[in-house]
């Protein structure tokens, strides 16, 4: 068993943003930064998913699952799938179902993290690898794991503000202390990464000319 | 013979141009404040919503729509490593059903759908891109900042792509000698020319390549 296999699924709240300011204030008022985190990750999107959060860091492939959904709060289990090089079996058996489309043909029984990226992921239409680098300031305010981050998304800016806890009073509370209105919309990682690169919604309204 | 000044704002022949994309170009940007003339207070500060269109098939012509007005650009030649682009067509929502078929969809370089009505509203023309797989429909949000160094129209701005934010920075001119000493003398010497047609595409994953910075 893994340290992240021993993680007990927590319900989470997250929301994307450029005009973060007061809530980030009010955090910082309420808690200590207690620790900021540089992390590299590759996620790995396809149109089909989106029960699967599934990336890359370190060259540890892990996949989220998301198993319920309570007052607009989100129940996910991290699964540690495995490190690269790793076996063709198990990209087979338990990644490409994660996608949602079919397993490729494999030629090689085993995939360094590059030939995984190459030579199964850039020649499927179907799946889209995505490049971040988060800047993550931890906090703990009313018995939840609170973060800040900073993150990049193939190369362009999004901040996010998380709640996450076992407890899903302690996050509805905690919310409505950091100052989010009721109605804010919990947006996860695979969704906030699919509207960048427009994967995700297809509805003609994410086209409306608005103010972003 | 002298050559024609340059005007911001203004139509002029087709202008060369250097642009990149990054998080950062702070130090540059300090430069083009420093170094710009004065210029036309309607372009201090402006600020547009815009849809891109990009196709998969080609990075040779540049679709946009503002305020309901289709632009398209096409390539013409790079030299000493700036790009020009020549206007291809200019239009207006609704756009009549010949239009999309002779000059819109050919731009795209992709399989023509078929056209039943006589014209057609953006929406209408924005469902028929989103079906299309080799086609897709980006939200751009740009806040420009104009300038002008050495009698280049210049310009630093914020650009949200599908709401995540990238900075640009630019300078044109039809002097291809002048946007080179404003690279020099903004300390650009070295950093990547991307057009916006390749800006979008890096940031929406359909070209997998990085920005100038992050």
């Amino acid at each position: 068993m893994t340290t992240e296999n021993q993680i007990k699924p927590r319900f989470e709240f997250r929301a994307f943003g450029h005009h973060l300011e007061e809530l980030i204030n009010k955090m910082n008022q309420l808690s200590k930064v207690e620790r900021i985190r540089d992390i590299y990750e590759v996620y790995l999107m396809s149109a089909g998913n989106i029960k699967n959060n599934v990336k890359i860091r370190n060259k540890m492939m892990d996949i989220k699952v998301l198993l319920s959904e309570k007052k607009s709060l989100e129940l996910w289990e991290p699964y540690l799938v495995g490190e690269f090089p790793m076996k063709a079996s198990i990209i087979r058996s338990e990644v490409f179902p994660a996608f949602g489309v079919e397993s490729p043909p494999f030629e090689r029984d085993v995939y360094t993290l590059v030939q995984f990226l190459d030579e199964l992921i850039s020649p499927d239409p179907d799946i889209i690898a995505v490049y971040t680098q988060k800047k993550r300031y931890a906090y703990t305010i009313n018995n939840c794991i609170c973060e800040v981050a900073e993150v990049i998304i193939n190369g362009a800016l999004i901040k996010t503000i998380a709640v996450e806890s076992e407890d899903l009073k302690d996050i509805l509370d905690t919310k409505t202390l950091i100052g989010f209105n009721e109605q804010e919309e919990n947006v996860n990682y695979p969704l906030a990464i699919k509207r960048v690169i427009g994967l995700f919604p297809r509805p003609m309204d994410h086209l409306h000319l608005t103010k972003n | 013979m002298t050559k024609k000044e340059m005007k911001i704002g203004e139509q002029s022949k087709p202008r060369f141009e250097f642009r990149s994309f990054g998080q950062s170009f702070d130090e540059a940007y300090k430069l083009m404040v420093r170094l710009s003339v004065p210029v036309p207070k309607k372009v201090w500060e402006r600020s547009s919503n815009e849809i891109y269109i990009l196709s998969r098939t080609n990075n040779i012509n540049n679709t946009k729509i503002r305020d309901g007005k289709m632009d398209i650009k096409t390539y013409v030649q790079t030299v000493d490593g700036l790009e020009q682009w020549n206007p291809l067509m200019k239009g207006e929502f609704p756009m009549k059903k010949n239009v999309l078929e002779e000059e819109v969809f050919p731009a795209f370089m992709v399989e023509m759908p078929v056209l039943e009505k006589d014209e057609y509203t953006l929406d209408e023309f924005l469902a028929m891109i989103i079906e299309n797989k080799d086609l897709q429909a980006v939200r751009v949000y740009k806040h420009r900042f104009g300038y002008m160094v050495n009698d280049t129209i210049c310009e630093y701005a914020n650009v949200l792509i599908n709401g995540a934010k990238v900075v640009s920075i630019n300078s044109e001119s039809t002097e291809v000698d002048d946007i080179k000493k404003t690279i020099a003398d903004l300390g650009l010497e070295g950093v990547e020319n991307i057009n916006y047609l390749q800006a979008i595409k890096r940031v929406i994953g359909m070209i997998d390549d990085p920005l100038a910075n992050e």
